[in-house]
């Protein structure tokens, strides 16, 4: 365990720029620009539906409590996430590109035959190196989003105060946890669904001697490419889709719903979503070949990593 | 430690061999090595040193059977290096890391590292700690990566051109470190070099190897007591040549030759004696005469 987690230390240092300053950096604009904006507009002028004009954040809250005071809370952390989204943003890439580069970066720059006259095993240090970016980087991205978060609350806290609006509302703590937590497992059951993809990923990282971005993004263009022309069919590329979030379209059968008001896009986009999204994960077979595939592209990475010098 | 123990091979090759396509790497080699002994591989460029030490240090496959340490290093690559360092090549510590972090990777996961030894044997060179790899001259980054392998406790240390593109001072420091401070009977220490002037006076076996096969092994003592090199007196070059030298030449106008096995008494009646170095022993080892 000791060893598993200096591997896990040293390749947050060697991706420190990916994990750490690429969301550390989004945030901190994220922050700016609304620090910015809110003091060079200053004062907003909305028209709402029932014709009250409202003035600034602090009215338009005041206004809300007093019309839907049981939509606030929903209100208010939503609009934290949409703030903090651009966070978000990056991280796609940030997973692409570190498990492109994690097996190939250390054959090119030969610290591999550093790395190897130490007493750990090739399968630790893959499997080290899946686990990083797939389990580490989102919890840094989460732990970033929620200082964020608190920083930004505080923040509008401290606006609506001066604006006589109801401070008190804009820390909606127990529900922002609620969305921290559940948004953590949706991002779990996505990553499941798109493990065969990331584990590709790793693998082409394993044996690519050159241009791995090529290596990754060709074969399957390619598969796609012969099985339309050839078959006039396209299930490569519907797999593709699937796993990489196209099964979530089954959750719009499962979750019918009228929506009206914040309340019910938090329940449907963080709450409801998450034990049906289990239900359909861990029941669909597509998913559990998907797991099948990905451990075996592990294997081969790790089969490469042993014979690579 | 008992006599035995200190004889007992830690390295065992039968048959070893490695093919890369239609080349033969190595041609089933069979040899060992026991404690205690610095033993100097040397060969050519393509002669199949560097094949021989992966296959040792268990980095890449090979046919045949090899024990190192009473393992198989093909299959127990991670537990054998708990007991064997080795320096490959240079340029092979991480360049993104700090020194500092270096020794805490290697702290956490090496149970036979001494990191007091490490700051001890860097407090004596001018390595920046807290810089990063990437900014060290080379000679640094080779004091860095032998601080390390310094204070592993290990049985066997494999040492592939490790003063490559260093200069001459840091080279015999190098070397001389290596036998005060690293080297004792516990210890295998193997070297892979082409200036073996350098490493010469440190060797006790050497080992040839050419085209893919061991051509010599051989305690350094010995072997250097085979070869003996005569400047013949003038007017015994008869007599000299009748002892059948395996190379002649001439050097200050007086006729030169080189015999093996034959005994320093009756060459010195030739004239002045002296032994050969190893690179000359390699030299008319290779060329075919002195086999």
């Amino acid at each position: 365990m000791n060893i598993f987690k200096a591997l896990v230390m040293r390749e947050i240092l060697d991706g420190k720029s990916f994990y750490i300053r690429t969301p550390a950096i989004l945030a901190s604009l994220t922050v700016v620009l609304l620090v910015l904006s809110t003091l060079i507009l200053g004062e907003i002028h909305l028209d709402t539906v029932n014709g009250n004009e409202v003035k600034n954040i602090g009215e338009g809250m005041a206004l809300l409590q007093q019309k839907e005071p049981e939509e606030v809370s929903s209100a208010v952390t939503l609009m934290y996430w949409g703030i903090t989204m651009l966070t978000w943003f990056a991280f796609p890439f940030v997973i692409f590109f570190s498990l492109l580069g994690t097996l190939y970066e250390e054959r090119r720059d030969r610290s591999i035959m550093f790395w190897k006259s130490m007493p750990v095993a090739d399968w630790q240090e893959v499997l080290a190196k899946l686990f990083v970016p797939l389990i580490v980087a989102p919890l840094i991205f989460l732990g970033v989003t929620i200082a964020t978060q608190l920083v930004i609350s505080i923040f509008m806290g401290i606006v609506v105060l001066f604006q006589g609006g109801p401070a008190l509302e804009m820390f909606p703590l127990g529900l922002m946890f609620t969305s921290w937590v559940i948004l953590l497992g949706h991002y779990l059951m996505g990553m499941l669904w798109g493990l065969p993809l990331l584990a590709w990923l790793l693998l082409v990282s394993a044996f690519a001697n050159r241009v791995p971005f090529l290596w990754a993004v060709l074969p399957p263009f390619v598969l796609v490419a012969i099985e339309g022309i050839f078959l006039k069919s396209y299930s490569v590329a519907k797999w593709i889709g699937i796993h990489m979030g196209g099964w979530r379209e089954a959750l719009e059968n499962r979750i019918v719903q009228n929506i009206d008001g914040p309340r019910d896009v938090f329940n449907l986009v963080i709450n409801a979503g998450l034990t049906e999204s289990a239900a359909i994960t861990f029941s669909s077979l597509n998913m559990w070949v998907g797991i099948v595939i990905a451990a075996g592209f592990t294997y081969a990475a790790i089969e490469m990593r042993k014979r690579a010098i | 430690m008992t006599d035995s123990m200190t004889n007992s091979p830690i390295i065992e090759a039968k048959g070893l061999s490695k093919s890369f396509g239609d080349f033969h790497a190595l041609k089933s080699v069979d040899f060992s090595m026991p404690m205690g002994r610095i033993v100097g591989v040397i060969g050519a460029n393509g002669a199949g040193k560097t094949t021989m030490l992966n296959a040792i240090l268990g980095l890449t496959s090979y046919d045949g059977s090899l024990n190192v340490l009473g393992y198989d290093p093909a299959t127990e690559r991670d537990a054998l290096m708990k007991d064997v360092c080795f320096i490959a090549d240079i340029a092979t510590l991480p360049k993104w890391m700090k020194v500092s972090e270096v020794l805490d990777y290697v702290e956490a996961v090496h149970p036979k590292f001494d990191r007091a030894k490490a700051m001890d044997f860097l407090s004596r060179t001018n390595v920046p700690i807290d810089k990063k790899v990437r900014a060290l001259s080379k000679g640094m980054t080779v004091q860095v990566h032998l601080a390390v392998v310094m204070a592993i406790e290990a049985k066997l240390l494999v040492l592939d051109e490790p003063t490559l593109g260093l200069d001459i001072i840091f080279r015999k420091r190098f070397y001389q470190s290596l036998l005060e401070e690293y080297f004792d009977e516990d210890r295998t220490v193997i070297i892979t070099t082409h200036q073996v002037e350098e490493v010469e006076h440190i060797l006790t076996d050497v080992m040839f190897i050419k085209d893919g096969n061991i051509v010599l092994e051989a305690d350094m003592e010995d072997l250097t007591q085979q070869f003996i090199e005569v400047m013949v007196e003038k007017g015994k070059e008869e007599e000299a040549l009748a002892l059948k030298p395996i190379s002649h030449g001439a050097s200050f106008g007086k006729e030169t030759c080189v015999y093996k096995n034959i005994d320093r008494e009756t060459l010195a009646k030739l004239g002045e004696t002296r032994r050969l170095g190893l690179a000359d022993i390699f030299v008319a080892t290779m060329t075919g005469d002195g086999q």
